[in-house]
C-alpha cells in the first residue's frame, strides 16, 4: 500500500470533525496551560509564597519572644528562608527558558533536553548545598541552646562525635537518594523520550 | 476581544482541522484529545505576536502543534502497552463491522500510531500533501534526509498494514 492510497482514507477523518466555533476557540485563550513548563512554574510560585508566608509567620512569632536561643533560631529560619527565595527565583528563570516552542522540532528537542538536563542539575546542586547547611545549622541551634562550653565538651566525647559523623552521613545518602528518586519520577522519562526522539533525528538513516 | 485575538481565532478557524489532526495523530483517548487541542491553541496564541511571516502559516503552526504534543505535553492518562494496542486493533473490525469506510480510517490511525513519534509527524504532513521542502523545514532535516526516511517509513507502513490484513 503506498502513501497515494493512504490519502484517501486518511481524509475521511476529517468528515466527522466538529470544527469548533469563535467562542470556544476564544474561551481557549483564557484557559491555563497545562503543559509541563506551565505545571512547575506554578509549583515554583506556590512553593515560593508559602516560603514568604511561612517566613513572615516565625518571624511575627519570633519578635514576641523574650531574648534567648530559641528567639535567636526563629529569627534565623526566616533569614534562610529569604535568601533560598533566590533559588527559587533562578529556577523560575531556568524554566522560562523552555518556554518557547517556535522552533523546529530538531532544535526544539535538542533546547529542551539542554535545559531539563541543566534545571535538574541545579536542582540536585542546590539540594546538596542544602542538606549540609540545615545540618550545620542543627548543630549551631544546639550550641546555642546548651551554651557554648557545654557543647565543646558533649562534642569531645568520642562516642557523641561517632554518632554525628554517622547520622551525617546517613542523612545525606538519605537525602540525596531522595531527591534523585524525586526528580527521576518527576522528569526522568520525560529526558528520556525527549533524548530518545534526538538520538531518533540525529541518526543520519 | 482584541484586534490581536480576532486576527488568531479567524486564523485558527481556517486551520483548526490541522490542529485536530495532530491530535488524533498523538492521542486516543478524546477527552486528553480535547485537552492536547487546547494546549495547542494556547502556545499557538503566545508564539502568535513572534511569528514574522519568514515560513508559510501553516509551517509554524505544523511546528508549534507537533512540538507540543511530542515534548511539551505530558500525558494525563496512562501509557499504551502494546498488549492494549493489538486489542485495540482487534476491537476495530468488531466495532466498525458494518462502515468499512470508517474500519479502514481506524485501522489506518492504528497503524500509524505504531509509528515512533518523529516518524508520525511525517507520515502525517505526507498525508496532508506538505512538501518535502516544508515537512524538512518543520522536522528540522535535509530534503533528502526526509525522502530517505520516508522511504523507509512507507516500507514500514506497509508491513503493518499488510500483518493487519492477514490477521
Amino acid at each position: 500500500m503506498e502513501i497515494e492510497d493512504l490519502k484517501d482514507i486518511w481524509k475521511k477523518q476529517s468528515e466527522g470533525f466538529k470544527p469548533k466555533d469563535e467562542t470556544e476557540l476564544a474561551a481557549m485563550l483564557k484557559v491555563r496551560s497545562r503543559s509541563i513548563v506551565a505545571r512547575l512554574k506554578r509549583n515554583v510560585w506556590l512553593e515560593l509564597v508559602f516560603t514568604f508566608l511561612g517566613a513572615f509567620a516565625l518571624l511575627s512569632y519570633a519578635l514576641t519572644l523574650p531574648e534567648g536561643s530559641l528567639k535567636w533560631t526563629s529569627i534565623s529560619i526566616p533569614v534562610l528562608f529569604a535568601i533560598y527565595s533566590l533559588y527559587y527565583v533562578k529556577k523560575l528563570r531556568l524554566l522560562n527558558r523552555f518556554e518557547s516552542a517556535n522552533d523546529n522540532l530538531k532544535a526544539n528537542l535538542r533546547r529542551l533536553t539542554l535545559d531539563l538536563k541543566g534545571y535538574l542539575k541545579f536542582y540536585r546542586r542546590s539540594y546538596s548545598f542544602l542538606y549540609p547547611g540545615y545540618f550545620f545549622l542543627l548543630l549551631l541551634f544546639t550550641a546555642i541552646e546548651h551554651g557554648a562550653a557545654g557543647f565543646v565538651d558533649k562534642m569531645a566525647r568520642p562516642e557523641i562525635l561517632i554518632t554525628l559523623l554517622l547520622g551525617a552521613g546517613l542523612f545525606f545518602i538519605i537525602s540525596t537518594w531522595l531527591t534523585t528518586w524525586y526528580l527521576k519520577k518527576l522528569f526522568g522519562n520525560h529526558l528520556e523520550k525527549l533524548e530518545g526522539l534526538l538520538r531518533e533525528l540525529e541518526s543520519e538513516r | 476581544m482584541t484586534g490581536d485575538e480576532k486576527k488568531f481565532i479567524k486564523l485558527i478557524n481556517e486551520h483548526q482541522g490541522l490542529i485536530h489532526k495532530v491530535c488524533i495523530m498523538y492521542e486516543g483517548d478524546r477527552d486528553v484529545r480535547n485537552d492536547l487541542f487546547q494546549e495547542i491553541v494556547l502556545q499557538l496564541w503566545r508564539s502568535f505576536n513572534s511569528f514574522r511571516g519568514e515560513s508559510k502559516i501553516t509551517t509554524w503552526m505544523y511546528r508549534i502543534a507537533l512540538n507540543t504534543a511530542i515534548s511539551g505535553y505530558r500525558k494525563q492518562t496512562r501509557n499504551i502497552k502494546t498488549e492494549d494496542l493489538n486489542e485495540m486493533h482487534f476491537n476495530i473490525s468488531e466495532q466498525y463491522g458494518g462502515d468499512e469506510e470508517e474500519e479502514n480510517v481506524q485501522k489506518l490511525q492504528w497503524a500509524i500510531r505504531q509509528l515512533s513519534d518523529i516518524e508520525r509527524a511525517m507520515v502525517m504532513m505526507a498525508l496532508e500533501e506538505i512538501s518535502y521542502d516544508e515537512i524538512a523545514e518543520t522536522i528540522g532535516i535535509t530534503q533528502n534526509n526526509v525522502r530517505v526516511r520516508m522511504n523507509r517509513i512507507r516500507e514500514k507502513l506497509r508491513r503493518i498494514m499488510s500483518a493487519q490484513h492477514g490477521n
